[in-house]
This record gives structure tokens, sequence and C-alpha cells, in this order.
């Protein structure tokens, strides 16, 4: 009988730590095949679903919401009595909980799950004294101040780091902002023409957005770059991030070498990886590597705003909604449509003239549309 | 009057107390067994009964077991309220008929036409070399035939006081002395009589509950000196194994969370077994720890005092065993 084989807790990105199982797609005991979806794994940058890669019987070694190291042995797949044999984590029967009945019972009795519990009785075993301690340990009151009823939310890994790099943003980031407003009438009127003409997935004006800023990116490539102390890195490929809001929290998935893509491809790639993103199934290769982020709010109406910098990036470029706007035009005020673009810049690598031809740039490829669908 | 100071009464002179007490107040109370008259019992436990009481009321028998406990059926059926002795609790074994299936089962055979009031007085003691054939406890055989009780008393104060219980009910009665015993006198022989079917707290604890009965209690007392204030425990004599004071053990057993079972006997089968499925049915959801019995090994106990103190629990083993139940 072969040996089972170990499935060890996967490094999903190059900087993940540690990974914490969010589910079990399958439950202990069950076969598995290759390729079969065994589990889903948060780790710092994503969530993901990991395949079987061996067959056999699963026996689970962590239980669900449990964070473990990478290269930690979150379960086997193989014989399932060999399997069980390998499996003796503490306090932990055939992947129950061990405890005594009296403290499970009083446990159940106060609705505490008892693998927030460390247990100190035999191998592991959670006994009456480990709940109670639990009991007397002073509950997060609600406090009924002036505030109401506070309730305490524990931060997922994403809210984590979100709040993390952001910070980070803040803490370091020298930076200063551009706004241009930018006429919509022009990229209305291609996109129409698309519409007219049949054309599938037309590309929204984000992907537009997307486009110009990848091409002026590419034509002046210092702002595709990162301040490292004591020098800039640039970089050859010219990635642009796409802020996705997602249930309780952002994700910024990336569309790579947006600069040599077309349209219609960033279109559809956008659309894929913010439909992943949304349902949970990205990959930590679809977060990583971006060289600048766009962050659009325009589709909640809001006219404009300025967005923060991500950590690695020199810039970021907020959009806004376009609005109906009185404009000059020929020596008299007619309607038109406008959008407005704010670029926050990191002023270690981009200098106020540089960013001021950047964002020009890209508002005079938006202002051009066609010139984005040539080339 | 000069003051005399008074000592509290053997666990032996209790017995004889309760036994001419009794006789003294009930003329049907009548005694027979092997050299129980004119010698006074092997133990002395009868002395002076048959000068106070004469020869048709404390009758010496042959040694021939089932014939004496014939005797006290038919006496006992016959109006009389015998008490029999059997010299060693091993030799129940030549006359478990009269007790099992004739007295035991008589009165409910007889649609209570009959009653069967005897004591079947006997003892036991194993830990003085007397051999295999006069070591064993076997109390449990007895508690397991429904229409016997069985009393074990563990001092002075409730040999005398229960042993007047038997004497008086129409039940027939087990009645399980400890030779080691019977010269020991009891600290609280100024406590309060209890009846039979209630357990004694002897001492009250926190994290273990030890039961026990008989000689044990005062081993477990000691063993509990030397455990000392690593471990609360709360020591329960059961005093009588039928009837059973569950009650009280099981509302020791949900306060504590763990217990420790020790008697005598041999553990494999043995006593503890029922009680610890007693206690697993009634208290399962209190429990912190697996229950634990500690009786002797399953061997014909040794004659050999080394081997013998090996075999039976003792007071080094039981401290052991409640330091253990209470960490398990």
């Amino acid at each position: 009988m072969n040996a089972p084989a170990q499935i060890t807790m996967p490094r999903l990105s190059d900087s993940m730590e540690e990974g914490t199982l969010l589910r079990w797609i399958k439950r202990d005991g069950d076969a598995v095949t290759v390729g079969e979806e065994l589990a889903e794994i948060e780790s710092d940058k994503a969530t993901v679903i990991y395949e079987a890669q061996a067959a056999g019987v699963l026996s689970t070694a962590i239980e669900e919401g449990a964070t473990v190291a990478v290269g930690t042995v979150i379960g086997w797949l193989g014989n399932a009595l060999l399997a069980r044999q390998l499996h003796s984590v503490p306090g932990r029967a055939a992947g129950r909980r061990k405890a005594s009945p009296v403290a499970r019972r009083i446990a159940a009795t106060h609705g505490i799950d008892l693998e927030l519990i460390d247990g100190t009785g035999p191998d592991g075993r959670v006994v009456r004294a480990d709940v109670e301690l639990r009991l007397s340990a002073p509950e997060p009151a609600p406090v009924l101040g002036v505030r109401g009823e506070v309730t305490v939310h524990p931060l997922t890994r994403l809210q984590t780091l979100v709040a993390e790099r952001m910070s980070r943003s803040r803490d370091e980031v020298p930076d200063f902002e551009l706004r241009v407003r930018v006429d919509a009438e022009p990229l209305s009127s291609v996109r129409e023409q698309l519409k007219a003409g049949h054309a599938v997935d037309v590309p929204s004006v984000n992907d537009f957005v997307v486009k110009a800023a990848a091409r002026a990116l590419r034509e002046q490539p210092s702002a595709n770059a990162t301040y490292r102390g004591d020098a800039w890195e640039r970089y050859a490929r010219v990635n642009v991030g796409v802020a996705v809001a997602v249930e309780g929290g952002l994700i910024v998935p990336t569309v790579f070498d947006a600069d040599g893509k077309s349209l219609g491809e960033i279109s559809r790639e956008t659309r894929e990886l913010a439909a992943r993103a949304r349902e949970g199934r990205i990959t930590p290769q679809d977060l990583d590597g971006a060289t600048f982020t766009v962050s659009n709010l325009g589709m909640f109406g809001i006219d404009g705003f300025s967005a923060v910098i991500s950590p690695g990036q020199a810039a970021i470029l907020a959009v806004g909604a376009a609005a109906v706007v009185p404009v000059v035009r020929d020596g008299a005020v007619v309607p038109g449509r406008q959008f407005e673009l704010a670029l926050s810049c990191d002023h270690r690598v981009i200098y106020g003239a540089d960013a001021a031809r950047l964002l020009s740039r890209i508002r005079d490829l938006l202002e051009h549309p066609m010139t984005l669908l040539v080339a | 009057m000069a003051e005399v100071a008074t000592q509290t009464p053997r666990y032996i002179e209790a017995i004889n107390a309760a036994l001419s007490s009794e006789m003294a107040a009930d003329d049907r109370v009548v005694l027979l067994g092997v050299d129980v008259a004119a010698g006074g019992g092997v133990y002395g436990v009868t002395r002076g009964l048959y000068d106070e009481f004469g020869p048709r009321r404390v009758i010496d028998t042959p040694i021939a077991e089932a014939g004496v406990l014939g005797a006290a059926v038919g006496a006992a059926m016959a109006g009389l309220r015998p008490v029999a002795e059997i010299m060693y609790m091993d030799f129940l074994t030549v006359c478990l008929d009269p007790i099992v299936n004739q007295a035991a089962k008589l009165r409910y055979m007889t649609g209570g036409g009959v009653s069967v009031p005897i004591v079947f007085r006997t003892q036991t003691g194993a830990g003085r070399s007397a051999g295999a054939q006069h070591s064993q406890s076997l109390e449990g055989i007895l508690a397991h035939v429904p229409g016997l009780h069985v009393y074990c008393p563990s001092d002075a104060r409730d040999a005398h006081d229960l042993l007047i219980e038997a004497i008086r009910l129409d039940t027939p009665v087990c009645f399980i002395e400890n030779r080691r015993l019977y010269g020991k006198r009891s600290d609280e022989w100024d406590r309060t009589p209890l009846p039979a079917g209630q357990a004694r707290v002897v001492r009250s604890g926190e994290d273990v509950t030890v039961v026990t009965w008989g000689r044990m209690v005062l081993e477990t007392l000691q063993a509990l000196d030397q455990v000392g204030d690593e471990v609360s425990a709360e020591l329960i004599d059961l005093r009588t194994l039928v009837p059973l004071d569950v009650e009280t053990l099981i509302a020791s057993v949900q306060r504590t969370g763990r217990c420790l079972i020790v008697h005598e006997a041999v553990t494999r089968y043995g006593p503890g077994a029922e009680l610890l499925a007693r206690i697993a049915e009634a208290a399962l959801f209190d429990l912190d720890g697996p229950i634990r019995r500690f009786g002797a090994l399953p061997t014909p106990i040794p004659y050999s005092p080394e081997l013998e103190a090996a075999a039976m629990p003792g007071v080094a083993g039981i401290a052991q065993a409640v330091r253990e139940v209470a960490k398990g």
C-alpha cells in the first residue's frame, strides 16, 4: 500500500508566508482524484481553489478557518488507515476536537467554539477548567455609549492586507495629485459607433482609460517605476492593475502588457478578472506584478476623487463619472460631457512636470480615442 | 466519682454490642455458625453472647455452611430472625443456594406469604497472608442478586448501626465485616447514625470524587492525607451496596467531574464496573475525564506478603490513582 501523500499549505505568491484554510471542499474520508477541487485557501493576496495533486482518501489535519505557515501539513491523500496513523495532532481525535463531556456541554450552553479554546488536559484535551477560564475572561462587552452598541468584526486577511498597504502608502509616500477634465464626447461617439456596428464586448470607458494610461506610460517610462530608497526601478512591462470592489474588500487584478493589448483584449480580460475576483476564484498570479493602477468610481456617479498609491508603484489614476457640463465651444456655452481624471503620484519617482505630461497625454489619447483603436 | 477516660468501642465490640442489644430486645433473634457459641467466634465477635443468652439462642454448627444457612432459612420462615455467620466470605461459594435461590427469592415466590429476615454475617479482609481461599471480596456477586441487601460497614459506628438495621429488616441482608477493622475504634462514634442506603461524605472536596466502602475507606483516607493539598478529593463511603445511594454519588461527580472507584475486590467484573456504569448513565455530560476503577489485580490473592501487597489496592497506589484521575 502506498504511503499517503502529504498535502501542505501551498505558497500561492512570492510574499505568502501563511495561509488560511477557508473551507474543505472535500471532506475527511472522501475519495479524491487528481485535479479535483480540494480546498479553498486564502493567502495574503487572494482566495484560491486548491486542487488535489494526488489521488486517494482525504484525511484532513487542520480545521476550516485555521491559519498555518506555508509548508505545514494540512492533510493527506492516500490510504485512510495509514493517514489516520500519521494524523496525530494533539487535542484532536478523528478530526474532532478532543474535549471532556462536561467541557463540551458547558461550551455548547454558552455558545463557545471549542476550536478557540486551548486544551490543557492530556493530549490537548479541552477540560472544564479551560472552558471556565474562557467564560471568566472579560467579554468584549457591548459598549453602549453615545455611538450605540459596538460590534467587533475581526479583519479578514484581505482586509488586513489592504489596511496595512494603505497605511504604509500614507506613511511613506509623499504624494501629490493632478486633475484634468476629459471631454467624453469623442469617447462616447466611438463607443456608440462600436455598438451600432454590433461589436461584441464594446470596451468600457475604463478600458479606454487603461489603454490610454498604458500607452502613455510606454511613451514615458520614468513613471512606470518604483522608488527603492537609493534607486528607481523601472519596469519593461506596463502592467495595469484595475481596482475591483469585492464583498468585504478590494482587490486589484492585473492586465499584463496593457500597452500592447487591443482594447478588445483589455476589455475581455478585465471583465473576466473582475468576475473571477467577485467569485473568489482569482489566483495570486492575477494579482501580482502591476506597475500602475486605475481606480474608477464613475459607475457610482462620483465626480472625481484622489486614490491612494499602491506601495511598489509610482502612481494611481482615479476616474470619475462622465457628466453633462456647460462647455465653451466656438465662443458659445453649450452642453458637453466630461469626466475627471486625478493622477496621484509618488514625488520620489515622478516630479510635477513629468506627471503633468503624463496626465495630459492620457487626456489627449482619450479625447482622440481612434488612436487607441489603431494600435 | 473519678474521671474515667472512656474509649469508644472497637469495630468488633460494636458488632457484639449490636447483637447483644438486639437479642435482648427480641428473643426471635438467634445466632448460628461455626464456633460462634462457647468459643465466641474465631475472631471473638460473639464473645459472651453464649453465656448471656444460652445454647438455644447461640448455636454452634458443624462445618457445613450449606446446612447452616439452610437451617437459617427454615428458621426464618418459621418466624425466627437468625443471624448466621459464614466464617470467611470465600466460603459463600459452598452455600450460595440457600442465599441466592432460597433467602433472596422466597418472599417473592410466595407472594409475600413468608419473609426471610436473615442476616448473613461474614467477613473479608485480605492483606494478612490468609491465602487465596480466605482473602476474597465477593460482595459484587451478592449485590448482583435481586432480593439481597449488601452492607459493608467501614467503621465501628456503621457496623453497630447497620447491623441493628439489618437484624430488624425483613429482607435478607449480607453483612460484610472486615477482619482488619475489628480492632479499630471509630473516630466519630458520636456522629449521627445513618440509615442503610445513604452514603456518607467522609471528606468534602472539589476536584475528584473517590468512592469506596469497607476497609478501603481508611486506606483511602491515608492516601488522601498523602496527596495533601495537591488534589481536593471528596471521599464517599457508600456503606451499603444494596440499597445504593446513587444520588449522593452522582451529585458529587456532577460537582467534581472526575471519579475514582476504589475497592478491595478484583477490578475485573467487580462492583466498580456497576458504579462506573451508573455514573456514566447519569452524569456523562458532567465528566471532565475518564472514570477510573482501582481494585485488586485479577489474580488469586497471593500468600506471599510482598505479592499480596502488590495485588491489592494500597495507600500509595490509591494516592497515585487520585493524582492521575485529577489530571486525567
